[in-house]
This record gives C-alpha cells, sequence and structure tokens, in this order.
C-alpha cells in the first residue's frame, strides 16, 4: 500500500509540476523599463535587451548583432532565424516572447495582427534616410499607402536578366546595349532559340522569375501610369491588364519553345539528358530571368562558370518605354520594431542598422569582404544570399563593387547593371496590404499561369475580373488593418474610399 | 415501521482502511483527471467559445472580433479545399478502417499461432509505431516509401472510376498507393487482437473439433463471436488514429489556419474547421459502432427472456395475492355489516 502511495503521490505531483510548467510559459518581455536615463545620442543608457528576428544568413546576422552590440555596449542583442513568419509570430505572441524588432517576407500578416509600431517619428527625424534610394521614401516603402511609417525595407535584391555571354558568340549573335528595351529583350530571346537537330538545342529563355512579374513594373512610361508596385498598382488600384500582356507574351514564348525546360521535369530529361539538371547549368540558354541571388550563390563561385563553359553578365531588367531610368522589381524584406517593444527607439536603430544604415552596411562589408569567414554550410558569407545596399552612399557602393567581376570584359556590365537598380520597387506581398490575400484567396486559386501556359485561356480575359478583384481585396486589407478595428489612421475620406470599392465589388 | 424507513439501507461506517484505500484511488486517477480538465475539457471549451469569433493575437492584446458563424460560411464559401478534403477523408477513412482492422486480425492470427520466433515477428510488427510517427513518417513518406512502386495506382484509379464516383476511386487508389503505411498503421490493433485472441478459452476448440469442427468453422463460431468487443474497438481506435495524425491533410490545415496570420483566419477559423471535423469524425465513429456495436448473441436473447418471463410470473402472482386479500377484507366488512352471511351448514341459504 505504502508503494502504491507514493507512486501516486509521484505522478500527481510530476502533472501538477508540468501544468504550472506550461502556465508559466509567459515569460517577461525582454529589455529593461524605458523610463531610465537616455544618452547624448538619445538612446538609452540602461542595459537592455534586444531580439531581432530574421530570414537571412544566421552567421552574417550574428556578426552584425556583434557589431551593433559593440557600437551600443549596453545593448544585448538576441537574434533568431525564422522558419516560417506566420507560425513562429503568431506563437510568439500567443506565448509573451515577442520579438522588439523582426523582418519578414509577408507584411499581410504583420499588418492584420498589429505586429509592428508607428516609428515615423523616427524615420522622419533621421538624417540618413535622405542617403537611401529614392523609391524608399517617394513611395512610402514600408508606410502601405498611409500616411506614417510601420516599417523599412531590411533586405534587398533586385530581379535581374542574365546573358551568356558565350552562348551569344556561339549563336554569332551581337550582345545587345545595356540600357535594353523589353522589345530587345524578346527578340535575343527568339533570336537565340536554335534547334539545328545536330545537338543539344539553344534556348532563348531560362527562367525563375516569370516575364510577366517583370513586366508589370515594366509595362508602360511612368507619364501614362505611375506604377509603384506589382500588378499595375499605383498607389490607389492596380491595373492587370498590363501584367495581361506580360503574362501573354511569356506564355506565348513558352508555347512556342523559346523557353527551357525547368529542373526535375520530363521535358528536361529529354533536353540535357539528366531530370535533375539546372538549365543555368547547361551552357545552352541565352538569357536568364533569375533572382540576383543566382549570380552570387552559384554563378560567382569558384571554378562554376568553368565547369559549365558559361560567360554570365547581368543586364538590368528591361523596360517597354526607352527610358534612362525606371522601377526594378525586387525582394524587399520589410522589417519594423514590434508594438510590444519597450524600446523603440534603440529598436529602431538596430531596425536600420541590421537593414538600409550605412554603418550597418559598413559592417556588413567587412563581413563580406572577408572569404574566411564562412557560414554553417562552410559557404563564405558573400556566396549566401547577399543583399544589395539600399543607401546610396559611395563608400559602401565602392565596397560592394570590389566583390564582383572588375576585369575589362565585365566590369562596364555590372556597373551599368548597379547604375540601373536604384529604383527598386517591392513585389506585392512585401509592401501591398491585401495582396496576399488577393493572391491566395483568387489569384492562385483559378490558376491563370496554367490556363494560359496551356493555351487553354487567354490572360486579356481575366484582367478585367482580376483587377476587380485585387481592388476590393486591397480595399478591404486597408479598411481591416488601418481602419477604425486597426491601427485606426485612415481618414474618414479615406474610408468612404475604400468603403465604396468594398460595396461596389461584384455589384 | 413506516415504508421509508424499510427502503433505507442500513448505514455503516467507513473503516479508516477503507477510506486510505478511497484516497489513494484517487490520488492515481488525479492525474488523469487533472489531464481530462486541463487538456481536454478546458480547451474543448475554449475552442467552442472560440470559433464564434475572429480572433487576432497582436503583442499587445487578443482581440476577440464576435462574428458569430461567419467562420463557418467564410470555410464553406471561400475556403473549396476545406469541404474537398472533408469528402476525400470521409471516404478515405471508411474504406481503410476495415483494411486494416482485417489485415490486424489476420496478422494477429498467425502470430497467435504455433510459429518459430514468434516474440521476434511480434517486435517487427510493433516497431513502426514507435518508430515510424511524427517527421520519421512524414520523411519516409515524402521519399516514397510508403507506396510500393511496382504497383500501378492510377490503373486501379482509372477502373474505379468508370463505375465509381471520383472521391471514392481516388479513395481507393490511395488505399493501393499506401498499401506498406497500413502496415505501419496496424501495430496496436495487432497487439489488442493478439491479448483478446489468447482469452478464448482452448477448451471451446477442443470441444468444436471434437465434434467435427474445421478450423475455417471454430474461426467464425467461436473466434470472431468471442473477439467481437475488440473489433469495435479496434474500428474506434483506427478512425481516432486516422483522424489524427501527421498524415492527415485536415489536420495539417487546421493547423496552418490557426497559426496563419491572414485576416480571417487564426484560431478562430481554425476551431471553427476543428468542431466541424470533430462532428463528422464522430459521425464515423458512431457508423462503426452501429455496424460492429455488440448484438446479444442467441444464448444471452433466451436468458434475458426467461428473466422477463420469470418476472412477469412473480408480478401475476403478487397481484393474484393483492387480489384476494382485497377480497378477503370486502367479505369481513360485508360480514360485519350483516349484509352478508356465511353459511352455518343449517340447510337455510
Amino acid at each position: 500500500m505504502k508503494k502504491k502511495q507514493i507512486v501516486a503521490a509521484i505522478l500527481a505531483a510530476v502533472m501538477t509540476l508540468s501544468l504550472t510548467a506550461c502556465g508559466g510559459s509567459k515569460t517577461a518581455k525582454s529589455g529593461s523599463d524605458n523610463s531610465g536615463a537616455a544618452g547624448a545620442d538619445g538612446t538609452t543608457t540602461d542595459e537592455i535587451t534586444l531580439t531581432y528576428w530574421h530570414y537571412e544568413d544566421e552567421t552574417t546576422i550574428g556578426l552584425l548583432a556583434e557589431a551593433f552590440m559593440k557600437k551600443y555596449p549596453n545593448i544585448t542583442v538576441e537574434c533568431k532565424q525564422i522558419s516560417d513568419m506566420s507560425t513562429d509570430l503568431s506563437a510568439a505572441a500567443a506565448a509573451g516572447t515577442f520579438p522588439d524588432v523582426f523582418s519578414g517576407t509577408d507584411s499581410d500578416t504583420a499588418l492584420a495582427n498589429e505586429y509592428w509600431a508607428d516609428i515615423t517619428e523616427y524615420v522622419e527625424k533621421d538624417p540618413d534616410m535622405g542617403k537611401m534610394m529614392p523609391t524608399i521614401k517617394e513611395y512610402g516603402i514600408g508606410k502601405f499607402d498611409t500616411d506614417r511609417w510601420w516599417g523599412l525595407p531590411t533586405w534587398y535584391q533586385p530581379s535581374a536578366v542574365f546573358i551568356d555571354r558565350n552562348v551569344i558568340e556561339k549563336l554569332n549573335l551581337e550582345m545587345p546595349r545595356t540600357d535594353w528595351t523589353w522589345d530587345e529583350m524578346i527578340q535575343l530571346i527568339k533570336d537565340a532559340t536554335v534547334d539545328d537537330r545536330t545537338g543539344m538545342k539553344y534556348y532563348g529563355l531560362g527562367y525563375y522569375n516569370r516575364l510577366d512579374s517583370l513586366y508589370g513594373i515594366a509595362a508602360c512610361s511612368t507619364a501614362e501610369r505611375a506604377i509603384k508596385g506589382e500588378f499595375g498598382f499605383d498607389g490607389n488600384d492596380f491595373d492587370l491588364s498590363y501584367w495581361a500582356i506580360g503574362e501573354q507574351q511569356f506564355s506565348d514564348l513558352k508555347l512556342a519553345g523559346y523557353v527551357a525546360p525547368q529542373q526535375n521535369t520530363q521535358a528536361m530529361e529529354d533536353w540535357s539528358g539528366d531530370w535533375g539538371t539546372w538549365f543555368g547549368a547547361t551552357g545552352h540558354v541565352a538569357v536568364f530571368s533569375e533572382g540576383f541571388w543566382s549570380y552570387q550563390n552559384l554563378w560567382a563561385t569558384e571554378g562554376y562558370q568553368d565547369t559549365y563553359g558559361l560567360d554570365i553578365v547581368p543586364y538590368v531588367t528591361p523596360n517597354v518605354v526607352d527610358e534612362k531610368e525606371h522601377n526594378v522589381i525586387a525582394n524587399m524584406y520589410i522589417g519594423g520594431v514590434s508594438s510590444s517593444c519597450e524600446h523603440p527607439y534603440e529598436a529602431y536603430l538596430l531596425l536600420k542598422f541590421m537593414g538600409i544604415g550605412t554603418d550597418g552596411w559598413n559592417a556588413r562589408m567587412d563581413i563580406y569582404e572577408d572569404n574566411s569567414i564562412t557560414n554553417a554550410s562552410g559557404v563564405a558569407l558573400q556566396h549566401s544570399n547577399m543583399p544589395v545596399p539600399m543607401t546610396l552612399d559611395e563608400g559602401v557602393w565602392a565596397r560592394y563593387k570590389a566583390l564582383f567581376p572588375s576585369d575589362e570584359d565585365h566590369k562596364k556590365y555590372w556597373d551599368d547593371y548597379f547604375s540601373s537598380i536604384t529604383r527598386p520597387v517591392p513585389y506585392g506581398w512585401y509592401s501591398i496590404a491585401g495582396y496576399w490575400n488577393f493572391c491566395d484567396q483568387y489569384f492562385n486559386k483559378i490558376g491563370i499561369h496554367d490556363l494560359v501556359d496551356n493555351g487553354t485561356a487567354k490572360s486579356a480575359d481575366y484582367a478585367e475580373e482580376a483587377t476587380e478583384q485585387a481592388n476590393y481585396y486591397h480595399a478591404e486589407a486597408m479598411l481591416s488593418y488601418f481602419g477604425p478595428t486597426g491601427y485606426d489612421v485612415l481618414s474618414d475620406e479615406e474610408i468612404a474610399r475604400y468603403e465604396a470599392v468594398t460595396s461596389s465589388f461584384g455589384q | 415501521m413506516s415504508k421509508e424507513k424499510k427502503l433505507k439501507k442500513p448505514k455503516i461506517k467507513q473503516g479508516r482502511l477503507e477510506a486510505r484505500e478511497a484516497r489513494v484511488g484517487y490520488l492515481f486517477v488525479l492525474p488523469w483527471i487533472i489531464g481530462v480538465l486541463a487538456f481536454l475539457i478546458y480547451p474543448l471549451g475554449q475552442s467552442f467559445y472560440y470559433m464564434w469569433y475572429n480572433i487576432r493575437i497582436t503583442p499587445l492584446q487578443t482581440k476577440f472580433i464576435w462574428v458569430g458563424t461567419g467562420n463557418f460560411t467564410q470555410i464553406w464559401l471561400e475556403n473549396p479545399e476545406f469541404p474537398k478534403q472533408l469528402v476525400t477523408y470521409i471516404w478515405q477513412t471508411i474504406v481503410e478502417v476495415p483494411v486494416i482492422v482485417v489485415f490486424a486480425l489476420i496478422i494477429a492470427m498467425m502470430l497467435n499461432g504455433k510459429i518459430k520466433c514468434k516474440a521476434f515477428f511480434r517486435l517487427i510488427f510493433f516497431l513502426p509505431v514507435i518508430i515510424v510517427s511524427g517527421p520519421v513518417m512524414n520523411m519516409l513518406v515524402s521519399e516514397g516509401a510508403s507506396s510500393i512502386p511496382a504497383m500501378n495506382t492510377q490503373a486501379v484509379v482509372n477502373a474505379m472510376d468508370s463505375f465509381l464516383p471520383y472521391s471514392v476511386a481516388t479513395s481507393i487508389g490511395e488505399l493501393f498507393s499506401n498499401m506498406i503505411m497500413i502496415l505501419w498503421y496496424s501495430g496496436v490493433q495487432i497487439l489488442i487482437f493478439l491479448s483478446a485472441l489468447q482469452k478464448v478459452d482452448p477448451s471451446l476448440y477442443e470441444a468444436a473439433k471434437m465434434d467435427g469442427g474445421s478450423g475455417w468453422e471454430c474461426f467464425w463460431k467461436i473466434t470472431l463471436p468471442t473477439i467481437k468487443n475488440f473489433i469495435l474497438l479496434n474500428a474506434v481506435y483506427t478512425v481516432i488514429f486516422l483522424s489524427g495524425n501527421e498524415q492527415n491533410e485536415l489536420i495539417n490545415m487546421i493547423e496552418s489556419a490557426m497559426f496563419s496570420g491572414t485576416k480571417e483566419k487564426g484560431y478562430g477559423y481554425a476551431s471553427a474547421m476543428a468542431w466541424m471535423y470533430a462532428v463528422i469524425v464522430t459521425l464515423i465513429v458512431l457508423l462503426f459502432f452501429l455496424l460492429l456495436g455488440s448484438k446479444k448473441d442467441v444464448y444471452d436473447r433466451m436468458v434475458i427472456k426467461r428473466r422477463r418471463a420469470l418476472k412477469k410470473e412473480e408480478r401475476l402472482v403478487k397481484r393474484i395475492e393483492r387480489r384476494g386479500e382485497r377480497n378477503v377484507r370486502k367479505l369481513e366488512r360485508a360480514r360485519k355489516s350483516h349484509k352478508y352471511k356465511t353459511y352455518d351448514g343449517n340447510g337455510d341459504y
């Protein structure tokens, strides 16, 4: 009987303890109280801890955090890599362990849950903001079409078109001018598709980014429509007729056999003899619509281009109109200070240091220039998704450009490319409220890409309905995020305007 | 003595030993009670409450916005994937449960026979329960380890598709393509059947054999009726297992809705999904209960009938007794009031 009693008591104690442990998971917020003393630069002199959650290389961010802590010795920075934004952040919010600063890929999640605090006060007083790429302030990337700043870009990589010079040479074609137009690019894709039946076919285009994604930004002159986002978004509403032209053009190229097969497909096996081949490693594709990372992470690694007989140079995403300076579609993570942060100013400084700030970029350059520093996979950090600076600081850019080929043959391509990417426009899910919902609940669901790619539908047939849907989702999101049930920063006129869109939808 | 007092049971004071035993008993079940209250009843109530709200967990507070049945309409009108997966799940469960249970029974009977290395084979069949769970299972499935490559499942689907609805045909196709998984899912059921088979009285088989019963007849007349309750138990266990494991698309869907940051989804939306799903699972369990639920056999029915007849007889006897007593009292009263005289034998009526 005594044994039984002891066993039962232990069981009950273990259960009670485990429950207590569960209940105690709501830990105190990091950092000390904000009422502490402030230094000359306005930062606290108290010992505080800030948490930073991100999507970047862990080693890079770890080293950047160290550099920040060196600059602000009283601030401790704890970093964590996000594996899934929604899951990680909602779990942290529920558990009371929300990070002070985070950088994310899906702005709808952050806005819908009021994760970000209003940082207008800091951004507008910040002299560093004058040094940033012009579209950041001009388009308010991080303002989400309100008059407040909710976030700032933290990581930027433009889309890029690359050309394999060896293929152009083999096919006796001329290299196009670096400030080419959209039509010139399409013509090159067609000219460089050669199937002489004696060997492996040459394809004009290999793609990661569909051309319609690029076309949405490059579709017209700014005088015709001031496009500042995907799907012809001008800050008020969408116009998918621009996207429809690019979509149809791309699908027509695919159907006509100008586009190389994708990896892990039967078509790839039929073409290259290997199911797993990547078109970028065949030496038989002329133009690549790729992410910028493909160059740094693969083509720029030692011996890669020699192994596959490639000579890759970058080209700016062309515009339909022959404009010297035009926007370029880009991946731009948006970061913000969390609404529960107790030290918002210090958190803002951290956000800036990790993202757009010149100080932070100088610290990054120290890291990227040293090839002996590698991440957990043994890769030098400049080959691990290295972003592009968003500051226009000449010192930073001089150091950055030095990381790329500087020989006479290649330098001019890189110089022209870098000078053409100073007007980034982020993809919709980073910068347009409701964009994610629109894609998730309408655009991706009806499978427009597949329908048009198969030749079973024309993109123009969807343009009108898709525009109406996109405007509805955007208006609904604006009301939900920034209206009275959200941040409550919209004026009565703005509310009335968005309500007019939602109420007229479907009528 | 009054009637009430007659019915009241005599009060016996609990001895110290008995009280201590009771306390120990409660102490033993306490972890279970706490577990059920904290991890079942409380979350159940909480999710029932949540499903009527749109819940936004901001870093500063949790916002509850009343939407009534809004989550349900949102699911049915805006999320075509959910009803589609629900239909697939229903068919898959109805098809897979009998297959798993029958497979488990066959294996259990084989393992219960006289074979060499019995313990080793039992271990082999139970091993997937321990090893193949969680991320290991996901990895194996993604590597295609759950299917038999030589089996042309598309041909099965095509053949079925010609005379069955598409969702049923694909469910059967799924079954064939995940044949190995059926084997993995049978570990616990095999153990339950083994313990049931070992409880069957061997003398029954002996008697049947002496009467010339074949193995086939013994299975249908002795084994199956004896382990009938365990078949239901295993069927219910399998339904619950299939409904809650990590390979279940609906579970993944609910989980992703729960952590989704979009304005429509979140805890409220996921709770509504979970409750609808729970109702469907309960209905499937009920279906198997109706199909396999214990029906009394002929001997039990005869005993019950006899008991009822005896009770009826007792009631009749009591009624006759009561009537006799009543008549006696009536006669007595009549006699006393001289309305009626009993015959005294003088010949004068």
